[in-house]
């Protein structure tokens, strides 16, 4: 193709579009500009906020395991005031953790509770429809479904209208290597309560390995009541 | 300042950039907002389009990117809805000519490209090999090629036209 051919073909496509011109205007482009640069910001910041919160979160919920040792002499413990539906957590000045739970509800939101306790300086451990114990650990439970030395770091007391439990938690009276373990039933293991929540505690090793079976503690119950049947009963003979 | 700087360029660019976009398009609407989102990406970024070797290629590339991706995400959606994809079709525009635009738009993608950076853009070839990001060996023969076909179709068309 020689040169005028070319000049000929891009002379007819140059003439094969006529004038035109866009309808927005320099401000509109502009304004638009503006526009989606600040919904960035916005999108970003939220971002940002969201990654705090979470970081936050993260800190205040975090897996116990991941959390600061601050239980048994590990140091002293800021103050917590955790309350929520299902449960209260509240640091008290002598170094103990006064926790208050509806028996109803606290099984709905059973991290949270954990994480609270964690956080104020608890170690403990829950499941809900296992039961553990680590190597070395006692397995044995009273009829109240309570292991061995449970009743020193755990001291509870029915409250209010009879649905809900305080429990005072002693953090400094938790052997070294221990923390608590809480066992609550299932709903299927429930049935051999009549429905009403019941639970497992007993001291289990705070490092090594659990091992944990789905059968749940035999239900003893003794006419008074108290055993894996009921609410539970804690050390003292209050419910939990 | 900088506001008045991209105000100019706009101004100035706006009308060859969206030649150079319908040509390739076919339509005048789709290739305003092509061009419109193209300019408004600039201004977001500025300071980076403002150093541009060629600033206008930088907004012919980004429109035909962005119908790319527009037409990619239409297809999804019509693949979803079950139903058949429209074909866009030469518009009847009045400023187009629809023998010749018909006849660019069955050409290879690539020779499409050079001949809309290089002829309605009026890129030089080292500018246009930068925006499509292949060699200034590679534009000349793809620009050759689709003047070739081009010429061959008008040639075509000017002997059906005489015999009619």
């Amino acid at each position: 193709m020689s040169d005028s051919d070319t000049v000929d073909v891009i002379d007819a496509l140059n003439g094969s579009l006529g004038e035109v011109s866009m309808h927005a205007t320099a401000d509109e482009i502009v304004a638009a500009g503006r526009t989606r640069r600040r919904r960035r910001r916005l999108a970003s910041l939220a971002t940002g906020v969201a990654g705090v919160s979470a970081l936050a979160l993260a800190i205040t919920y975090g897996h116990p395991s991941a959390a600061p040792d601050t239980s048994a002499g590990g140091g002293a413990v800021a103050g917590v005031h955790i309350h929520e539906a299902a449960y209260s957590v509240d640091s008290q000045s002598d170094g103990t953790v006064l926790v208050r739970w509806d028996k109803s509800q606290y099984v709905t939101n059973r991290a949270g509770l954990e994480a609270a306790l964690h956080q104020a300086g608890f170690r403990v451990t829950t499941r809900i429809g296992e039961f553990c114990t680590g190597p070395g650990d006692d397995p044995s439970l009273n009829a109240a479904g309570i292991g061995p030395g449970v009743d020193k770091v755990m001291k509870g007391e029915p409250a209010g209208d009879g649905n809900q439990v305080t429990f005072v938690f002693t953090p400094s009276a938790m052997p070294a290597g221990k923390q608590l373990f809480i066992g609550y039933l299932s709903a299927d293991q429930l049935a051999v309560t009549h429905g009403r929540p019941g639970s497992v505690e007993r001291l289990v090793s705070a490092t090594g390995p659990l091992t944990c079976t789905t059968t749940a503690p035999p239900a003893a119950g003794p006419a008074d009541g108290s055993g894996t049947t009921d609410e539970g009963a804690p050390a003292k003979g209050a419910r939990k | 300042m900088e506001q008045l700087e991209f105000e100019e360029f706009y101004r100035s660019g706006q009308a060859v950039c969206l030649r150079a976009v319908l040509a390739s398009v076919g339509d005048r609407e789709t290739a305003e907002d092509l061009v419109a989102e193209a300019f408004t990406r600039a201004w977001m970024s500025w300071s980076t389009v403002s150093r541009h070797p060629a600033p206008y290629g930088w907004i012919v590339r980004t429109a035909l990117n962005v119908r790319t991706s527009w037409w990619r995400r239409r297809r999804r959606e019509v693949v979803t809805d079950g139903a058949y994809e429209v074909v866009d079709s030469a518009s009847g525009d009045d400023v187009l000519d629809p023998v010749l635009l018909t006849a660019l738009r069955r050409l290879p993608r690539r020779q499409q490209e050079v001949i809309v950076f290089r002829v309605f853009l009026d890129l030089d070839t080292r500018a246009t090999a930068k925006v499509l990001g292949i060699a200034e060996g590679t534009v000349a023969v793809h620009l050759a090629r689709a003047l070739a076909a081009l010429r061959q179709h008008l040639l075509t068309q000017r002997v059906l036209e005489v015999e009619s």
